[in-house]
């Protein structure tokens, strides 16, 4: 269980505009974020920034955080309703365009007054859905145009790279597609997700002029500044569901603060009317509702917690009603519903309760070798260390003076130093001792831990126990006692014969065989392999591949 | 008078030697020298020996001598080259620098070995002779450095010592002369009589067979011992206290009746993210946050049955009333190999195999990220992970495992948040108090698995999950502030860490 992801959308919040627009302190607003799902990451004196989680890209902003919190603060519950205005805005889709970023939908949105925060909210928004819900704009990106200088109808084509210039934001000259993608700083970023195509998309109005050539960047005709009153919002991309979404929250915002809603008529390949802002309805019995969270809460509670959550919600005998407006992109089953009236109840308020399950307690047989065999070396006063399992070839195979053998290995190293998976232990205790050279001898160290064997057909966790010991005197029979008292305490009958492992002086190193199988090895470990690192005392080393005996030492 | 047993050891040895120093007496007792001197002060005070202190003059072996004995006298290397015809003063200066072709014409002149006409070096007869010789003043520090570094040790080893020194002297920094004080400890009267009394054996040091055997401790004293004296640390073998920790995880676990399992390293993403219902274009399966595989390429999918159902939760959600994750489910993404994110991956193929309840099962293990290397991050962790799979449990039970575990860990205060995970729906982030930190710390997440999970893997009934990453606890519990201490295991600190932190 862990959250996947390292880079979830942080989002900035005035704490006056906040204020204002949810009616309450800002402590208590602060107090309450957590509990809606959030994560507050720092507080600054003029800003909170927040980490919000990524099921939820209607909080990407400040507008819907209100939105969110006055339900949840009291203050105004249930769904909101939103109304689109009927227009004859048109949107003509070619056929050219499908093979290279096939879906639109768009809107229409009038009597903004838009201030300078606002158009930093609606910015970070557009962000963090290019992020969260458009996989960084491949699956979904969106485009804000000032309508003053362009007209309808809008067409969604798709051109060659060279036929078409316009003045792309962030510069004053035009330039033809392809060189969009090598010079402007979007089109270095973005122009992989254009590769291997022939044609690109480009959104242009009734008379040729470039109002976007997604998913890349807008033309400087359209841009919005605090003068823009009317704007029209593309969205384009590959999946319907999503760009509607991202849609969806943009222009409930927009009208949230203070915008007209209009449609958009898009015909062509496909004929459809966007935005479709209807609640959709789910009936939720309120059994599962019970079942599922175990609490004992009213059918009033329930309808109440969902009513802050910003559902509609209406009991209609066994079941509950409810809303579900157009902005919620993370309602996939009922369960979503019912988390939701968890949090709109309060988690505070739950009572947690352990019930009695039956179950016999017992570790793994891996981890019960691993405590026999912890027990032996401990007592033999060697001390425990943990190594990391990844490796490289050099430390594994070269230092040790052995042939490279195949390992696990990754395609997407982060660093030089992780590119396998250890085979064996013993390269990690001696790269232990080596960070240890200042300290005092005798050192006697040992690790029992997994090492991952690459098989014919995938790759297994295998189990070794190794140890190692320096120190003036160390030699071939201190290691002997020690391999004969591991296996005198487990009580296994053991041979030893010649080994050829060259990480050990030739003449002074065995292999113990068990049932005429290697299962180990011993010795005085060779001088190269000392001086590989740096070590200038002798050092004996063992390394038994305890999941072979596994079965034995537990029964 | 009470003597320990060092300053008796001490006094046996000048009772041998009659006359030491103090390297001396440690020779003949084993005892270190700092022991030696600190029993002598208690004998002197005692009167039972006595001090003798002489000035010596010793020597080092300076900056410039070192560089005589490595690059030869300035002297010689002018003569090296004017030997072989280089003799212009203005070349020398090039290649030696002015000052050392100064010194050393000044010493040529003095040795008279060359003179000097019109620039130019004229060396005489007796240069080529004087060359080939082993010069006595490189012979002396050479002497110094091996450790005839008295005047009396030097005098031992060569004649006319004076004249090699003087001349050592007159170049700048070649040799250091140093005065030092020399003690010299001499066993007096006394001192013999205490001896003396002693030899009659009267008196035990080390207790020993022959006297249990006779019974003859019984008329000698013990010799005392200071008890303040240090003695030398000792440190046992002992577990590494984070594999302590995870023990103790893992006894609790048991303790509450839970099962452990194990699962692989590697997996295929589809244990790892399709099994828990992770949308393929999940930001967290690209190859920025997650390993994956160069060797081996590709895995074998489960039950064809299994994948078109977990195909078809992906695309439609159809049976049990989800959306879905809409688009195109690719087999071809879920049989690319991972080191798994996280050890849910074990718990999902468990399920898979074992759908009837009840179940408790627990793993601790290594998951993997790719993440730079920072005193808080490290690219594999221990995951601590349980579930409890059975007909009737709900949330509220879900959160009393947690309250019940937690509390086992040691953790009084614990609260519950609302969190997120693609897999468990309702989900929570439980919160533990840490008195140290006096704030409250995540600690994990958990939740009840969606039925798009379950369902796939025939699972009909709720299963409570929930997973702790523990190296932020271990951390705190052995107050580290730099996440790789655990892995570099300095030995020191090893030996000094103390099992009951």
């Amino acid at each position: 269980m862990a959250e996947g992801g390292t880079n979830l959308p942080i989002v900035k919040l005035d704490k006056t505009r906040l204020e204002q627009e949810v009616g309450e302190d800002i402590d208590l607003i602060l107090e309450k974020i957590p509990m809606i799902g959030a994560d507050i990451e720092r507080i600054n004196p003029k800003e909170v920034d927040i980490e919000f989680f990524p099921n939820r890209p209607d909080l990407f902003n400040d507008i819907g955080v209100s939105r969110a919190l006055k339900g949840f603060l009291d203050i105004e519950k249930g769904a909101p309703v939103y109304n689109t205005e009927t227009s004859n805005h048109g949107l003509e889709v070619t056929k050219d365009v499908q093979p290279v970023r096939p879906e639109i939908v768009g809107a229409v949105v009038k009597d903004l007054k838009l201030s300078e925060k606002d158009i930093e909210s609606l910015v970070e928004l557009q962000e963090h859905l290019h992020w969260g819900l458009g996989r960084d704009r491949k699956k979904v990106s969106i485009g804000l145009h000032d309508l003053k200088d362009i007209n309808f109808p809008f067409k969604y084509t798709a051109v060659e790279p060279s036929s078409t210039e316009f003045t792309p934001l962030g510069f004053n000259e035009e330039m033809d597609l392809s060189e969009i993608l090598k010079k402007h700083e979007k089109g270095k970023k973005y122009g992989k997700i254009l590769k291997e195509k022939s044609r690109y998309p480009i959104l242009k109005d009734k008379d040729d002029k470039i109002l976007s050539f997604p998913p890349i960047i807008n033309g400087v005709t359209t841009e919005v500044d605090e003068k823009t009153s009317n704007i029209f919002i593309d969205v384009t991309g590959t999946d319907r569901d999503s760009i509607e979404d991202a849609l969806n929250i943009l222009v409930t915002s927009l009208s949230d603060i203070g915008g007209k809603i209009y449609d958009l008529q898009i015909h062509g390949v496909y004929n459809r009317k966007t935005p479709e802002l209807d609640h959709k309805t789910y009936n939720v019995d309120i059994k599962d509702i019970k079942e599922l969270l175990g609490f004992k809460a009213t059918k009033d509670e329930i309808k109440d917690s969902l009513k802050k959550m910003r559902f509609g919600a209406e009991i209609n005998g066994e079941n509950v009603k409810v809303n579900v407006p157009p902005y919620r992109a993370d309602i996939l089953h009922p369960h979503d519903i019912i988390e939701d009236v968890a949090i709109g109840y309060g988690y505070q308020n739950l009572k947690p309760r352990k019930p009695n399950i039956p179950g016999v307690g017992s570790s793994h047989d891996i981890e019960e070798t691993g405590k026999q065999l912890r027990e032996i070396m401990t007592g033999l006063g060697y001390l425990e260390v943990m190594t990391l399992t990844l490796t490289n070839e050099k430390n594994e195979y070269i230092n040790l003076n052995r042939e490279i053998k195949e390992s696990v290995e990754i395609e997407n190293p982060i660093t030089e130093e992780h590119t396998i998976l250890r085979n064996t232990l013993l390269p990690s205790l001696l790269e232990i001792l080596k960070l240890n050279q200042h300290r005092e001898l005798p050192q006697r160290i040992f690790e029992y831990g997994e090492v991952i064997h690459p098989t014919k057909e995938f790759a297994k966790d295998c189990y070794h126990l190794s140890g190692i010991s320096i120190h003036s005197n160390a030699n071939f029979s201190e290691m002997k006692s020690v391999i004969n008292a591991i296996f005198r305490e487990i009580n296994i009958d053991y041979e030893l014969s010649k080994s050829d492992d060259k990480s050990f002086i030739k003449g002074r190193r065995a292999e113990i065989k068990h049932k005429n199988k290697k299962i180990g090895i011993f010795g005085e470990i060779h001088p190269k392999v000392l001086q590989n690192h740096d070590l200038v005392h002798p050092a004996a080393g063992f390394e038994i591949e305890a999941n072979k005996l596994t079965n034995e030492i537990n029964n | 008078m009470d003597l320990r047993k060092h300053e008796i050891e001490v006094l046996k040895a000048l009772g041998e030697l009659e006359k030491s120093g103090s390297r001396g007496i440690a020779e003949e007792s084993g005892l270190k020298e700092e022991a030696v001197l600190s029993a002598i002060v208690k004998l002197t005070k005692n009167d039972l020996v006595e001090v003798n202190e002489r000035l010596i003059t010793r020597y080092k072996v300076g900056e410039e001598g070192e560089r005589f004995l490595k690059e030869g006298l300035p002297e010689e290397e002018i003569l090296k080259y004017s030997l072989d015809g280089k003799n212009k003063i203005s070349e020398l200066n090039k290649k030696l620098g002015k000052n050392k072709v100064k010194v050393g014409l000044g010493w040529l002149k003095r040795k008279s070995l060359a003179d000097v006409e019109k620039g130019e070096i004229k060396p005489n007869e007796k240069a080529e002779k004087w060359m080939n010789k082993d010069k006595k003043i490189k012979k002396i520090l050479r002497a110094i450095k091996k450790g005839y570094n008295t005047k009396k040790d030097l005098k031992k080893e060569f004649n006319g010592i004076e004249e090699g020194i003087n001349e050592l002297k007159n170049r700048s920094n070649s040799i250091i002369e140093e005065e030092i004080v020399k003690k010299r400890f001499k066993i007096n009267k006394r001192g013999k009589n205490v001896l003396r009394d002693l030899k009659e054996e009267d008196t035990i040091t080390d207790l020993k067979p022959s006297h249990l055997k006779d019974g003859s401790w019984e008329k000698k004293k013990f010799i005392n011992y200071d008890i303040e004296a240090e003695a030398k640390p000792k440190y046992p073998g002992k577990r590494h206290p984070y594999q302590r920790l995870l023990d103790k995880v893992r006894r609790i676990f048991r303790d509450m009746g839970f099962q452990e399992i194990k699962g692989n390293t590697v997996e295929s993403s589809f244990w790892n993210f399709d099994a828990l219902f992770q949308p393929q274009d999940h930001p967290a399966r690209e190859m920025q946050d997650t390993l994956y595989l160069k060797k081996p390429d590709s895995s074998k999918l489960p039950k064809e049955k299994l994948v078109e159902k977990t195909k078809s939760m992906h695309e439609k959600g159809n049976e049990i009333n989800s959306k879905g994750w809409g688009g195109t489910w690719d087999k071809k993404l879920a049989e690319k190999p991972v080191l798994r994110t996280h050890t849910t991956a074990t718990t999902i193929r468990y399920l898979y195999k074992n759908p009837d309840p009840p179940q408790k099962v627990f793993s601790i293990d290594r998951a993997y990220r790719r993440e730079t290397i920072d005193a808080t991050h490290l690219p594999q962790f221990y995951q601590v992970e349980g579930i409890v799979s059975d007909k009737e449990v709900d949330f509220e039970n879900l959160l009393g495992f947690l309250s019940e575990f937690y509390e086992r860990m040691g953790f009084e205060e614990i609260r519950f948040r609302p969190g997120y995970f693609p897999y468990t729906e309702p989900s929570v982030e439980p919160e533990v108090y840490v008195e140290d930190l006096e704030e409250w710390v995540e600690l994990g997440g958990a939740g009840i698995f969606r039925k798009e999970v379950t369902k796939p893997v025939n699972v009909n009934n709720p299963v409570l999950a929930w997973g702790l990453g523990i190296g932020r606890l271990a951390m705190l519990k052995l107050g580290l502030s730099d996440l790789r201490e655990l892995y570099r295991s300095d030995i020191k600190w090893l030996r000094e860490v103390p099992i009951c932190p």
